[in-house]
C-alpha cells in the first residue's frame, strides 16, 4: 500500500481522531488524538506494519504537552509510518501498545523514566536507565538539578 | 646403592641407636628430595605453560625476569604469592579452611611413592603400585570439597560439588582404561610393567586405552577442556575463590604436581617408562613425561570448554563403554594367545 | 515530583536460588547486571538491569549544535564508532536535504565496512574467550590491530574517530591508504579459514553453541530484533539491501542467513559477514573516484522545523536516529534507537530454561555494547 492509501484508510476508519497527516517520501505521518491511539496503531499493524522501530518521547513545553512518536515499518513492504500523540503535562497517560508489539516494553519504560509519560496497561512500568530511586524525569526541558552545569562554549 | 644403604644402617647400629632412627632419617631425606623435585618441576612447568600459550597465541610470554626468556618468572611469582596477606573469609570454618589445601597437596605428593624415574630410582616399588596411585588420587576430591564448603560462599560450594562430580565420574574410565595394560602384564607393580615393555610399548596394542586414559587424566586434573570447576568466565573461580597467598599457591602446586603424576603414569604404563637408546634412563623418562605434559598444555590453549552435562555424558556414556570394550577385547586376545 | 519506588526484598524458597551476575563480571561485556533465578543448574528467569553506563547522551545532544554532537556519537557504540558517526550524519543530511560528493560516499563505505570487520573480530574474540578458547581472542585482536593502524593513518585516532562530517568527510585519505588497505585485505582473507580451524570446525565449540538460545521468527519480529540476530533466525533483512542508504546499492554482496535462530546460526552469520565486508571494501577501493570530499554545506547548520527518523545497518543491527528540529542550530530532541538496547530485551525470552553455562554463550551471541544500551 502506498502511504497515501494508508492515510486514507485510517482517516476513513477513525475520522476525527487523526488531527493532521502528511506524506514524506515513503513515510505516512499522522498526528492522532490519544483517545484512539491504541486502535489506530492496532489497525496499522493489521495493515502490515509488524515492526516497531522506535518509540520516542518529545517534550513540547511551548504548548504544555508531552509527545510520543511511534515509528513503524514493515519487513515485507517499503512503506513506513510515523504516528505522533500529544498528551497534556498535567495528565500524561497513554495506553500502552505492549500487547501489539512486545518491542514497546523497553521503549515505553525508557519514555516513562526519562520523560514521565505513564503508559497504562504496561506489564512492568519501572525505571530502566536511571536508578530505581531517582526522582524526576531528566529529559524534560524544565528538569532542575543542582548538579546540572550550563554548557558554555570556550 | 645396596651396599651404601647397608653401611648407613651399620653406622647407626654401631652407635647403639635403634634401627628405626636411620629409617626415619632416610624417609625424611627421600621425602625432601621428592618435594624438591616437585617444586623445581612445577616451577619449570608454570614457566613452560606461559611460553607455550604465548607462542600459540602469537606473542612472546615472559621475556625479562632473569634475562633469557624470563626463566625466573616462576620464582618471582612464587615470592609474590608468599608475601601476600593471608585472608580468611568471615564465617569460614577456620580449621577446615586451613586443612583443605594440605589434604589436596598431600594426596598429590603421596602418589610420587610409586613413580619409577629409572630402574632403581623409585621410592618404593610396591607390588600394588597402580592400585595405590588410584586410591591416593581419590583423596583430592575430599580436599576440594573441604575447600568449597569451608569457604562460606555459595559459588565455592557450587564449584566444589561440580569438581567432585567430575573427578568421581572420570575416575572410573581412568581405572578401566588401565586394566588392559594390567591384564597384559599380570602385575600391578610399576617396575614390572615397565620391564614388560622392552619389546613393544603398550601404546601400540592399547592405543584406545591410551586415548581414554589421556582424556580422563585431563578431567582429573581439572584442565581445559574439562576445567568447569575453575572456569573464570562462568560464575566465578570455583572452589578456591576465597583462597589467596600461600594457600592458593599450594592448590596451584598440587594441580601441577598432579599433572606431572598423571603424565608419569601414562609414560610408565603406555610409553615404555625409561626404555630408550643412547640417553640415560631417567632422562628418557623425563622426556616422555614432559612430552605428554606438552600435549596437555597444547590442548588447553586450543580447545573450548565443555559444559557440565556434556562432560558427564562424555565420561559415563562414551568413555566408560569404550574402556570396557577395550578391556574385553584385550582379555579375549590374551586368552586366545594363551 | 514522582514518588520513589519501594524495592521488595526477595523471598527465596527452598528450591530456587537467586544469583546475581554483575555489574562487574568477566562475561557480561560491560556493566550489565543480570539477576538469575536458578532451579539447580537451570535458569528459570532472567531480569536484566541496565543503566550503569547512562551518560545522558540525549540530553547533551539537545545542548550542542549539530556538528558538536558528532564526537558524542562515537562513544555510543565505542567498538563501531564509524557507524555511529555514519548514522547520525546521514540523518542530519536527510533532514536538511544535503548532497554528499561521490568520493566522500565511497570513503564512507570503505571505512564503515572496515569498521564492521573490526567490530565482528572483537565479538568473535570475546565470544571464544567466554567459552574457554583463549587463543582465538589473541588472533582476532591481532587482525584488529592492523585495522586500527589503518584508521589511525586516516583519522589520527584508534578508537573514537569523529571522522564523518555533515555533508562529507573532513580529510582526504592519505596517499598510502590504497596500497595499505589492499595489503591488509590480502593478508586478512586467509585468516578466516584459520579461525574456522581453531573454533568453527571444533566439535567442542559446536556442541556448546548449537541448539541453544533459539529465537523464532515471530518473536524476533515482535521484539523488533535487527542485525545478525534477526538474520540468524532466517529472515533475510539487511538495511543495506532492503532500505539502501548511501551508495550500498552499487555493490554486490551476499546476505548470510541462518535457519534455526540458535547461537550457532548467529555465529555463522557474523563469521560470513566478515567475508562479505571484505568484498565490499575491495569493490569500493576499485571504484574510488577522485574529487571533492565535502559538499555544499552552509556555515551555520539550521535545518527547517520538522523531524525525521533514519536508520543504518550497524554491525549490531538497526541503528536509528530520531531528530526533531525547531529551526535552531541545536536539535530540539535527539533520540538514539540503539540495536543492542532492543536486542537485549529479548534475553529473558530466549535465555530461560537453559543452564547457567549457556547463559554466557547466549549473552555473547546477542553482541551488546553497554555504551549503546545505556547511552
Amino acid at each position: 500500500m502506498t502511504p497515501e492509501e494508508i492515510i486514507q484508510t485510517i482517516m476513513s476508519q477513525f475520522g476525527e481522531a487523526v488531527k493532521a497527516s502528511e506524506v514524506k517520501g515513503v513515510e505516512a505521518r499522522m498526528d492522532v488524538d490519544r483517545g484512539k491511539n491504541y486502535e489506530i496503531l492496532l489497525a496499522l499493524k493489521g495493515m502490515g506494519f509488524d515492526y516497531l522501530n522506535c518509540i520516542s518521547s518529545v517534550d513540547r513545553i511551548a504548548s504544555g504537552d508531552l509527545e510520543a512518536v511511534y515509528n513503524l515499518s514493515s519487513l515485507n513492504e517499503s512503506a513506513k509510518a510515523m504516528v505522533r500523540v500529544r498528551v497534556p503535562r498535567e495528565d500524561p497517560v497513554i495506553r500502552s501498545v505492549v500487547p501489539i508489539w512486545s518491542a514497546a516494553n523497553w521503549h515505553e519504560r525508557e519514555a516513562f523514566d526519562l520523560m514521565g509519560i505513564r503508559f497504562e496497561g504496561h506489564p512492568d512500568l519501572r525505571r530502566i536507565l536511571t536508578s530505581e530511586d531517582w526522582v524526576g524525569h531528566p529529559l524534560r526541558k524544565d528538569y532542575q538539578d543542582e548538579r546540572l552545569v550550563p554548557y558554555e562554549p570556550a | 646403592m645396596e651396599k651404601s644403604m647397608e653401611r648407613f644402617y651399620a653406622a647407626f647400629a654401631a652407635l647403639g641407636v635403634p634401627s628405626i632412627v636411620p629409617q626415619l632419617i632416610l624417609m625424611l631425606v627421600v621425602a625432601s628430595l621428592v618435594i624438591l623435585f616437585i617444586s623445581v618441576s612445577v616451577m619449570f612447568m608454570i614457566w613452560w605453560e606461559r611460553k607455550i600459550s604465548a607462542h600459540i597465541q602469537v606473542r612472546y610470554g615472559p621475556m625479562r625476569v632473569g634475562g633469557w626468556h624470563g626463566w625466573a618468572q616462576s620464582i618471582a611469582d612464587g615470592i609474590k604469592l608468599l608475601i601476600k596477606e593471608d585472608v580468611i573469609p568471615a564465617g569460614a570454618d577456620k580449621l577446615v579452611f586451613a586443612l583443605a589445601p594440605m589434604v589436596v597437596f598431600a594426596a598429590a605428593l603421596a602418589a610420587y611413592v610409586i613413580i619409577p624415574f629409572g630402574p632403581n630410582l623409585i621410592v618404593r616399588d610396591l607390588n600394588i603400585g597402580v592400585l595405590f596411585y588410584i586410591s591416593i588420587s581419590s583423596l583430592t576430591v575430599v580436599g576440594i570439597i573441604m575447600a568449597g564448603w569451608s569457604s562460606n560462599n555459595k559459588y565455592s560450594v557450587l564449584g566444589a560439588l561440580r569438581s567432585a562430580a567430575q573427578a568421581v565420574s572420570y575416575e572410573v574410565p581412568l581405572v578401566v582404561s588401565i586394566l588392559g595394560v594390567i591384564m597384559t602384564v599380570g602385575s600391578l607393580s610399576m617396575i614390572q610393567i615397565v620391564e614388560a615393555q622392552q619389546r613393544i610399548w603398550f601404546v601400540i596394542p592399547q592405543f584406545v586405552g591410551f586415548l581414554i586414559y589421556l582424556t580422563a587424566a585431563l578431567a582429573e586434573c581439572n584442565r581445559l577442556p574439562f576445567d568447569i570447576p575453575e572456569a573464570e568466565s562462568e560464575l566465578v573461580a570455583g572452589f578456591h575463590v576465597e583462597y589467596s597467598g600461600m594457600r592458593f599457591a599450594i592448590f596451584f602446586l598440587a594441580e601441577y604436581a598432579n599433572m606431572f603424576t598423571v603424565a608419569a603414569i601414562a609414560t610408565t604404563l603406555f610409553l615404555g617408562g625409561w626404555h630408550g637408546p643412547l640417553l640415560p634412563p631417567w632422562l628418557w623418562f623425563l622426556i616422555k613425561t614432559y612430552f605428554i605434559i606438552f600435549v596437555m598444555m597444547w590442548l588447553r590453549w586450543t580447545l573450548a570448554r565443555l559444559r557440565v552435562d556434556q562432560l558427564m555424558n562424555l565420561g559415563w556414556k562414551v568413555l566408560l563403554p569404550l574402556a570396557f570394550l577395550n578391556m574385553g577385547i584385550t582379555g579375549l586376545v590374551l586368552v586366545l594367545l594363551g | 515530583m514522582e514518588q520513589t519506588e519501594i524495592i521488595e526484598p526477595i523471598q527465596e524458597t527452598m528450591e530456587e536460588m537467586y544469583v546475581n551476575m554483575g555489574p562487574q563480571h568477566p562475561s557480561t561485556h560491560g556493566v550489565l547486571r543480570l539477576m538469575l533465578k536458578l532451579d539447580g543448574e537451570v535458569v528459570t528467569e532472567i531480569t536484566p538491569y541496565i543503566g550503569y553506563l547512562h551518560r545522558c547522551h540525549e540530553k547533551i545532544g539537545e545542548n550542542r549544535i549539530y556538528t558538536q554532537v558528532i564526537p558524542y556519537t562515537d562513544r555510543l557504540d565505542y567498538l563501531a564508532s564509524m557507524y555511529n558517526n555514519f548514522g547520525y550524519v546521514l540523518t542530519v543530511e536527510r533532514l536538511m536535504g544535503l548532497q554528499v560528493p561521490e568520493r566522500a560516499e565511497y570513503m564512507r563505505v570503505i571505512l564503515a565496512e572496515m569498521q564492521r570487520i573490526a567490530s565482528h573480530l572483537i565479538w568473535m574474540g570475546t565470544f571464544g574467550l567466554d567459552l574457554g578458547n583463549f587463543t582465538i581472542f589473541m588472533y582476532c585482536f591481532r587482525e584488529r590491530e592492523k585495522i586500527l593502524d589503518l584508521f589511525e593513518s586516516v583519522s589520527g585516532q584508534r578508537l573514537n574517530y569523529s571522522f564523518y562530517r555533515i555533508g562529507g568527510m573532513p580529510l582526504d585519505l592519505p596517499d598510502s591508504f590504497l596500497t595499505d588497505c589492499k595489503a591488509f585485505l590480502e593478508w586478512f582473507k586467509p585468516r578466516l579459514p584459520e579461525y574456522d580451524a581453531v573454533m568453527t570446525d571444533n566439535i567442542i565449540f559446536q556442541k556448546r553453541v548449537q541448539g541453544i538460545g533459539k529465537l523464532d521468527q515471530k518473536t524476533a519480529i515482535d521484539y523488533a530484533i535487527s542485525g545478525p540476530m534477526l538474520r540468524g533466525s532466517g529472515i533475510k533483512w539487511d538495511l543495506r539491501r532492503n532500505d539502501p542508504y548511501s551508495i550500498y546499492d552499487r555493490f554486490e554482496f551476499e546476505i548470510p542467513v541462518g535457519s534455526t535462530g540458535d547461537v550457532w546460526d548467529r555465529y555463522m552469520v557474523r563469521r560470513l559477514e566478515m567475508a562479505e565486508s571484505v568484498k565490499i571494501v575491495e569493490q569500493a577501493l576499485r571504484d574510488l573516484p577522485p574529487g571533492e570530499i565535502m559538499g555544499k554545506v552552509p556555515k551555520k547548520l539550521k535545518p527547517l522545523a520538522g523531524d525525521i527518523y533514519s536508520r543504518v545497518e550497524s554491525p549490531r543491527g538497526e541503528l536509528g536516529f530520531y531528530i526533531a528540529s525547531d529551526g535552531s542550530e541545536k536539535p530540539y530532541r535527539y533520540k538514539v534507537r540503539s540495536p543492542a538496547f532492543v536486542n537485549l530485551s529479548v534475553l529473558p525470552v530466549i535465555g530461560a530454561g537453559h543452564l547457567v553455562a549457556d547463559m554466557v554463550a547466549i549473552l555473547g551471541s546477542i553482541d551488546i555494547v553497554l555504551g549503546e544500551v545505556d547511552r
